[in-house]
């Protein structure tokens, strides 16, 4: 199972390394920054457990590339079967009185099975697809649909983590398109999406918790609400722009550690990072983002057979997704969906669980002239 | 995958780029100012304040005003939570009840005063009380010092330190402390994270020509006539005659400057230089000086006055005592009313007019202090045929005691009219003489040799056989003149017979004088001479007066018997 030669070493993606180290750094500079004690306040701990997961997550990111990923495959049933089994474990927890919740404690332990669980389904549902041979039919999609998707997002929605439940949407209809669906089919599934949107949007918006509801209102009427989602959207919005061209300098920006910016250190880090580097900084780290989700698509392009071109197109396309719709949100041009940026956010889960990711990345991208065992 | 898809989906990756940057240029570049302000407007509260008002001092730079450190609790209404647990507690505190605490607190808005300039006990209960939404600004109290003194000279400022009266209003451009602000870092929960004043502009100081110690003699001396004679008000004036400073000033009743927004109209009023009477007497130094001026007459110019009253315009004028023939000198010293309209008729009324607007009757002195009334004597071609028989005994005229003090003071200085004046010196903060008032205007109006003759009558007033005997001092020459004047009831319109303004005006030393003086007594009851009931006051402020500013005693020209011991 473990290969690790000079070839492997040879043709190891050091730009994606390096750009996800470097973004991470910096995401651990910016969890600081955020938290940083003002007056008398105590000192956070936020970024050295940040900095503690990232050395975790490197080190398991690259044990990642050691084994062949096919093995991935093999295994993806088993993985996807655990996966949904903690999704459970998690729903249950949260029926049994504890609300809402995301999180699963072991001892001392507490992390977010959902994160993991994102990883598993991307494998097992690329596998699946991976498996197809000659044209993808509606039956054949369907089919499945029901293995891999219907019954985790329902979990998820109940959970209730939006963000996931649609992003494992997305990613199911865009690796079934990648794949290559037929083009009947492809435009049927749009036009059923289009028409279906505003009478499931009635279902939807009746089966919404009242924080989500009025995440949308807010989104559509930003200036209507002081104390909720507006408030937010409005604070990002000021806290980016107040970055100007240059940015306030790393740790003088004022409206996370003030307080006037919710979630500073998670799902917001962005706009931390944009008041204090301006926009010259924010371009730069854009820039990170972009040719990381570039190589990813060359990962993709150059897999050596089809399982390594739909898992390397998912997880790429993970990424794409969290990044637009993370930033987009911070910018004001998406309603605030709670979804972390990839490698800043703070949270040990995530990051553990994207870097794996990326590992896996760079596995497929170094193993792309390797002969199938 | 083919190629083709892979070409689509790079550029829906490059397409979502440049939507992000376009939104990173709009947000951080064209519309940068308007957030980065409204993230400044939320985290820094810039409050205006005066922040510290320039202090008062005497003559010799005694603290007649000065500041204090006080705390003031203001509330952000944005992080105030209204059903609060220690609201109680925080209404007791503040002697208020919750309700109204909180009707002072609007919905909108981020600030509003709760309490200003606290004791510093309650304000360290309040603030450990640590309350969500109330922060905490030092403010600068005015207090002073001593209460009482000098009240209608000082003034005072209200809780937000705006001038109302005195030196305090008239003086408010210089003694405020113009842009003070104090800026207020506050993070979301309201907490003050740090808060300081940046632009502290320090008010100037000024510096009063007033003297403490000369304040408080004649104001414990105008308390005690006010007691003896049980009078409705009075006001005594110290100036150094040379120069217009007033070295005091006090009327009665007065306020406690501490309290000054609960004092009455009837306490704040500066009566020496808002209230007009009409004089008595001490207006015939308009018809003296008149008569010395023009050379009409000499101090031993004879007046038969044995009929003991003069008719004018078919009214008698009545001497108090019968007197024979009087030299014009006597008329003076003895005061006759009889001789004093015969020297009016003599001067005529254009020239008396002139004389009385010469020595500024019917103007403001100019006086650096609000409220200044001009009085008023009526022109020549107004008079009706009584008025020869009533202005040069001081009737039909009205004047501030003032006026009449510097008119005396124009005999005291060797002829000249001098701007009265508390003001001395201003200091800026650091130290710096913005501007000094040492040298105001005098003009001189009459001769020398003019004030020195009436200077010499005026002597005579206080010696054997003049009406103001009680006003002279054991050791200096006093020169003045007594005044009694019946009031005008104002619901008769007609002179009354119970109410009288009695007043003592001079100098002293009389040949090298250091202070001129008036003391007016208003509605003295049991006496109503200005030789009884003023004089005395004179008298025993004159006395304190020369021995605090240390004036060498001279042996007086006319009692060389006296041996004086000090």
């Amino acid at each position: 199972m473990f290969n690790i030669d000079r070839r492997l070493l040879k043709n190891f993606d050091i730009i994606i390394f390096a750009t996800v180290l470097i973004i991470s750094l910096i995401g651990v500079m910016t969890i600081y920054s955020a938290t940083r004690p003002i007056g008398d306040e105590a000192h956070s701990v936020f970024y050295i457990k940040q900095a503690t997961w990232l050395a975790l997550g490197i080190f398991v990111m690259l044990l990642s590339v050691t084994f062949d990923y096919i093995w991935l495959g093999r295994l993806s049933s088993i993985l996807y079967i655990f996966g949904v089994i903690l999704l459970v474990i998690v729903f249950i927890a949260g029926r049994i009185g504890l609300g809402a919740q995301r999180w699963l404690s072991i001892g001392p332990l507490s992390f977010q099975p959902s994160e993991f669980f994102k990883l598993f389904y991307i494998i097992f549902l690329t596998f699946k697809f991976s498996e197809i041979r000659g044209q993808l039919n509606a039956v054949l999609l369907l089919k499945l649909f029901f293995t891999t998707t219907f019954f985790p997002f329902i979990l998820l929605i109940e959970q209730p983590d939006l963000g996931t439940a649609l992003i494992i949407i997305a990613l199911f209809l865009l690796i079934a398109i990648a794949k290559g669906i037929q083009r009947k089919i492809a435009i049927l599934l749009i036009i059923i999406s289009l028409i279906s949107m505003p009478f499931l949007g009635n279902i939807f918006w009746g089966g919404l918790k009242e924080y989500q509801k009025s995440r949308l209102i807010a989104f559509l009427y930003p200036e209507s609400t002081h104390s909720t989602i507006g408030y937010q959207i409005n604070q990002s919005k000021i806290t980016v722009g107040s970055g100007e061209s240059f940015g306030k300098g790393y740790i003088h920006g004022t409206q996370g550690p003030f307080r006037f910016l919710p979630e500073k250190h998670t799902d917001f880090i962005f706009a931390i990072f944009a008041e204090e580097w301006g926009f010259a900084g924010s371009f730069l780290l854009l820039f990170l983002y972009f040719v990381f989700l570039m190589r990813g698509m060359e990962t993709a392009l150059k897999a050596r057979e089809d399982f390594g071109k739909l898992l390397a197109l998912g997880i790429t396309l993970m990424f794409l997704i969290y990044f637009t719709i993370n930033v987009g949100m911070t910018l004001g041009l998406m309603p605030v969906v709670g979804i972390p940026l990839p490698f800043m956010s703070y949270g040990g889960t995530a990051l553990l669980s994207n870097l794996i990711a990326v590992g896996i990345l760079i596995n497929i991208k170094s193993r792309r002239f390797e002969l199938f065992h | 995958m083919n190629k083709k898809r892979a070409v689509i989906l790079n550029t829906v990756i490059i397409f979502s780029f440049f939507i992000v940057i376009f939104r990173l240029v709009d947000l951080m570049i064209f519309n940068h100012k308007i957030l980065a302000n409204s993230a400044r407007k939320q985290y820094i509260k810039v409050e205006d304040i005066q922040a510290r008002r320039g202090i008062i001092v005497d003559r010799r730079g005694r603290e007649l005003a000065l500041n204090l450190e006080l705390d003031s609790v203001y509330c952000d209404p944005q992080n105030f939570t209204r059903e609060n647990e220690k609201l109680g507690t925080l209404a007791s505190l503040m002697g208020q009840k919750p309700e109204a605490i909180l009707a002072k607190i609007p919905e909108q808005g981020r600030f509003v005063w709760l309490g200003r300039k606290m004791e510093p006990e309650k304000a360290e209960k309040i603030k450990s009380l640590k309350i969500n939404g109330l922060g905490f600004l030092t403010e600068a109290k005015r207090y002073y010092p001593k209460s009482n003194l000098a009240s209608h000279i000082i003034g005072f400022v209200g809780v937000d330190n705006q001038s109302l009266e005195g030196i305090e209003l008239k003086y408010d451009k210089y003694l405020k402390a113009n842009g003070g602000k104090v800026i207020v870092e506050r993070d979301a929960g309201g907490r003050i994270l740090s808060s300081g004043v940046i632009t502290e502009i320090k008010g100037n100081n000024i510096v009063l020509t007033i003297d403490e110690v000369l304040q408080q003699i004649i104001e414990k001396e105008l308390d005690k006539a006010m007691s003896k004679w049980k009078a409705a008000a009075g006001s005594v004036i110290m100036m150094d005659p040379f120069t217009g400073e007033i070295l005091a000033l006090a009327n009665l009743p007065d306020y406690d400057l501490n309290k000054g927004s609960s004092a009455n109209a009837s306490e704040r009023r500066n009566r020496a230089i808002t209230d007009c009477y009409e004089p008595g007497s001490t207006f015939k130094i308009v018809i003296g000086i008149g008569a010395l001026e023009e050379k009409i007459l000499k101090p031993n110019s004879l007046f038969d006055v044995s009929r003991g009253g003069i008719e004018v315009g078919g009214k008698t004028i009545r001497d108090v005592h019968k007197y024979g023939v009087l030299t014009f000198k006597e008329v003076i010293q003895k005061s006759s009313n009889v001789g004093s309209i015969m020297v009016g008729m003599k001067l005529g009324k254009e020239r008396l007019y002139k004389y009385a607007k010469l020595l500024g009757i019917g103007e403001k002195t100019g006086i650096d202090l609000p409220g200044e009334v001009s009085g008023w004597i009526r022109p020549p071609e107004k008079w009706s045929a009584t008025s020869i028989g009533a202005i040069p005994i001081g009737q039909e005229v009205a004047v501030t005691p003032l006026q009449i003090l510097r008119a005396y003071s124009a005999v005291a200085n060797g002829g000249y009219l001098v701007t009265p004046h508390v003001v001395k010196e201003i200091i800026s903060p650091d130290g710096r003489t913005i501007a000094s008032f040492n040298d105001r205007d005098k003009i001189r109006i009459i001769s020398s040799r003019t004030a020195e003759t009436f200077r010499e009558i005026l002597k005579s007033v206080t010696e054997e056989g003049g009406t103001g005997t009680l006003a002279s001092i054991d050791g200096n020459d006093v020169a003045g003149k007594t005044g009694t004047a019946q009031m005008i009831n104002p619901a008769t319109k007609r002179y009354s017979k119970e109410k009288y303004v009695s007043s003592f005006v001079g100098f002293v030393p009389a040949d090298n004088p250091r202070i001129a003086m008036i003391v007016v007594i208003y509605e003295p009851r049991g006496q109503i001479y200005g030789g009884a009931v003023a004089a005395p006051v004179f008298r025993d402020i004159a006395n304190q007066a020369l021995s605090y500013l240390k004036v060498p005693i001279e042996e007086k020209q006319n009692k060389p018997d006296i041996v004086v011991m000090r």
